[in-house]
């Protein structure tokens, strides 16, 4: 087979050569590096579920409960009927709207799939507080956001027995991927009329305001550190006031607190309070916050208030 | 000087509004000096040149430079550096009316600034849709469970036990350019084109792990997920993760930036940016896709029939034109460098023509970087400006024969509410005084 010795040792190099490149697949364990995964570990983090309803653990949910858990945890930014406050998604509504001009996606009028409503819900949701409900919890809210649409009736009871029966309207109108759908030419010269042409829409430039980078702000460190952490946890609620969250800089909204002292807004701020004007969840929810992270933006957000 | 000039007539961007008359370049003691200087050249003048000023400066030839007469700061004044403060206008940009609030929101790269085709770290572009986690690497683990032999968990230090490579790549967010596709709506590159970087990726292919948990027969799909509070989730299909998927901890020499998914990330070369999950802490491995909310409720392309496309996952060939831009005026007629990026999902950039004229003639411009696959490439091309308006162009075309579409084009299929995949051929109109906006065309 091998006319020459040397021709042996050429095909044998390669075949090593190739062997050390990531090419040919080599038997599971091969490395043998991290452990095994124990069905414990892996039970903590598996949190998928997936339309078949595979994922989906035990229990139940009403329409009714999740009425309740909605307005507690979800209305502050999706509204009462699902119509969304701001910009935060509406859940509810424009169905038949997704051939106008402006379409209202929506969990009924576009949403494909209940489990994805489900899955969301469970893994990023409360947006504040992720992987804080129970599953019943999830199963209830789903109810009330499927009941919200029109899609089952008030005394509906979601479990994992009637999970897949509950088709989201939209589903047949997801369609694969139909690219590349344009074919352009590679035209050089002549490519069209010069009198054809006309502008459309134009934007001319203006100076971005300040507030891009937020370690660009002035000041000293710590006042930087304090607004940075604001814009990244507070002003969520704290800009717009939701939840009952006072707005720095209005100043009536924060007399009566400044008079209670800076000692009870940090403790108050640090581990939460339910006040006659709203909630402030422990560390607004945020709990990878240091104490003297939180401390810093509550002295910023007095000084701005004062 | 070129910056100072811009500082000067305002067209920097600049952090502060008040920054922007103060001639930020020059320290408080050396302003003071060569403005009186300057007002005794010119008497006192309201409106004084910029050339008159550059003039008066003696850091100037014939003058020495403050600099060349001192000493400057020794080593390690900055153990970590950082760019020139001259520099400082360089930074990544968000655009508030775009999202709800600032933790699930996407920020810009100031592309108009950059040169070569490599993103610095700190430049590259964000896209969070729970903030940034701030992850203890030694407590990190990445689990890879499923339809696998051996279900395992790795932790940092057992991920760079295995063989490492390293490739440059582009990373789009598919919703780069959305904004314009009723019209043009932003004004600068770097909002238009900016949700985009390219970087040096390094760490082990994805193929070698899924080898190494033995994957079994059914197994077509695999969930990656982020550790971050979203959770962030995307199904991918098992031919992409055995081609070129990757599991990164470096980008451009070091490990990856918290921004970009520290202390690991999936990287899909190509495909959707949405798709290359940060913070990556699972990979399960099955036989179906998950469809979860980033790739049914976002992340699927709406058709004027009211039909969506699922699963989109590749960013087609696309171009721009970086200088000139809203950012880079031109200042006087004669001979420019024409500057700009082109990138594909499918492969290497073939072509990039320019033109100067909204599409009537074409110049074929010339690749001035490396050439990569699914990388950004450089091109360039010289342009003499009369001084008369100009509407430039560019349209790249990749190794597949794709030619970058019109605008036209693109809608006649998808109309304009498909927000993702917009790489229509971008507008520039110069005009007699130089200045740059984004138009869009018939």
């Amino acid at each position: 087979m091998f006319r020459s010795p040397d021709r042996f040792w050429i095909l044998l190099l390669v075949l090593f050569v190739n062997q050390g490149n990531a090419g040919p697949a080599k038997q599971a364990g091969y490395y043998g590096h991290g452990k095994t995964a124990s069905a414990e570990e892996i039970a903590g983090w598996d949190i998928d579920i997936r339309p078949d309803g595979m994922g989906l653990p035990p229990g139940n949910g009403s329409v009714e409960e999740g009425e309740y858990l909605y307005e507690d945890k979800c209305a502050e930014c999706h509204g009462s009927f699902g119509e969304g406050v701001d910009q935060y998604p509406s859940l509810a509504g424009g169905n038949g709207t997704l051939t106008d001009v402006r379409p209202h996606r929506t969990v009924g009028s576009y949403w494909p799939h209940t489990s994805t409503l489900w899955d969301y819900i469970h893994r990023a949701m409360p947006y504040t507080q992720p992987e804080s409900l129970a599953d019943d919890e999830v199963y209830a809210i789903v109810a009330y956001v499927l009941y919200l649409n029109d899609l089952v009736d008030d005394d509906f009871v979601l479990s994992p027995e009637n999970f897949t029966s509950i088709e989201l309207p939209n589903k047949p109108n997801f369609v694969s991927d139909g690219r590349p759908d344009v074919k352009n030419i590679r035209c050089m010269e002549d490519c069209r009329d010069p009198a054809s042409i006309e502008i459309l829409s134009m934007v001319e430039r203006t100076a971005p305001k300040a507030g891009q980078d937020s370690s660009a702000s002035s000041g000293t460190t710590d006042a930087a550190d304090a607004i940075a952490v604001y814009q990244q946890a507070c002003a969520i609620c704290h800009e717009k006031g939701i939840g009952g969250a006072p707005i720095p800089g209005e100043k009536n909204l924060w007399t009566k607190r400044i008079a209670n002292g800076m000692e009870t807004m940090v403790k108050h701020a640090i581990e939460g309070f339910q006040g006659a004007q709203g909630m402030m969840l422990p560390k607004g929810g945020f709990s990878h916050l240091s104490d003297d992270e939180v401390t810093s933006v509550v002295h910023y957000m007095v000084e701005k208030s004062q | 000087m070129d910056i100072f000039i811009s500082y000067i007539q305002g067209n920097i961007p600049t952090m502060d509004d008040g920054d922007t008359k103060a001639g930020k370049p020059l320290s408080a003691p050396d302003r003071r000096k060569f403005l009186m200087r300057s007002l005794g050249l010119v008497g006192g003048a309201a409106a004084i040149k910029p050339s008159v000023l550059s003039a008066a400066s003696e850091n100037l030839p014939p003058g020495v430079p403050a600099w060349s007469r001192s000493l400057g700061p020794g080593v390690v004044s900055h153990p970590y550096g950082k760019p020139s403060k001259y520099e400082e206008h360089v930074q990544r940009r968000t655009v508030d009316w775009l999202t709800a609030d600032r933790i699930a929101s996407i920020s810009f790269t100031p592309l108009a600034d950059l040169k070569g085709i490599i993103t610095p770290n700190g430049l590259v572009f964000e896209r969070y849709h729970a903030g940034v986690p701030g992850i203890d690497p030694s407590q990190h683990r990445l689990m890879i469970h499923g339809l696998v032999e051996r279900p395992i968990i790795l932790t940092m230090d057992d991920l760079m036990r295995f063989p490492s490579t390293s490739v440059i790549r582009f990373l789009e967010c598919p919703a780069n350019g959305g904004m314009e596709w009723r019209g043009a709506q932003m004004d600068g590159v770097q909002f238009t084109h900016g949700m985009l970087a390219c970087c040096e990726w390094t760490g082990v292919m994805l193929s070698t792990l899924l080898a190494e948990v033995g994957v079994k027969k059914d197994a077509s799909w695999i969930l990656a997920e982020g550790a971050d509070g979203a959770h962030m989730s995307r199904s991918i299909p098992m031919h992409k993760a055995l081609d070129d998927a990757m599991i990164v901890y470096a980008q451009n020499g070091e490990a990856l930036r918290p921004e970009q998914g520290y202390p690991v990330r999936l990287i899909n070369p190509g495909w959707e940016g949405n798709t290359c999950i940060k913070w990556l802490r699972r990979l399960e491995i099955g036989d179906k896709p998950w469809y979860h909310r980033e790739e049914t409720s976002k992340y699927s392309d709406l058709m004027p029939d009211g039909t969506s496309r699922e699963f989109t996952y590749a960013q087609e060939c696309n171009s721009v034109i970086t200088s000139p831009s809203p950012e880079k005026p031109l200042r006087g007629k004669g001979k420019y460098w024409v500057d700009g990026l082109a990138w594909s999902g499918k492969g290497k950039i073939k072509h990039v023509d320019v033109s100067f004229d909204g599409g009537v003639k074409w110049r074929e411009a010339r690749l001035t970087s490396i050439v990569l696959p699914k990388a950004l490439t450089r091109f360039g091309i010289e342009f003499d400006w009369s001084g008369s308006p100009a509407l430039i162009q560019s349209r790249a075309v990749d190794e597949t024969g794709y030619v970058q579409p019109t605008y036209g084009q693109l809608r006649g299929v998808r109309g304009t509410n498909s927000i993702y995949h917009k790489n229509a051929i971008h507008t520039w109109k110069v005009s007699a005084d130089g200045k740059v906006a984004n138009v869009q065309i018939s």
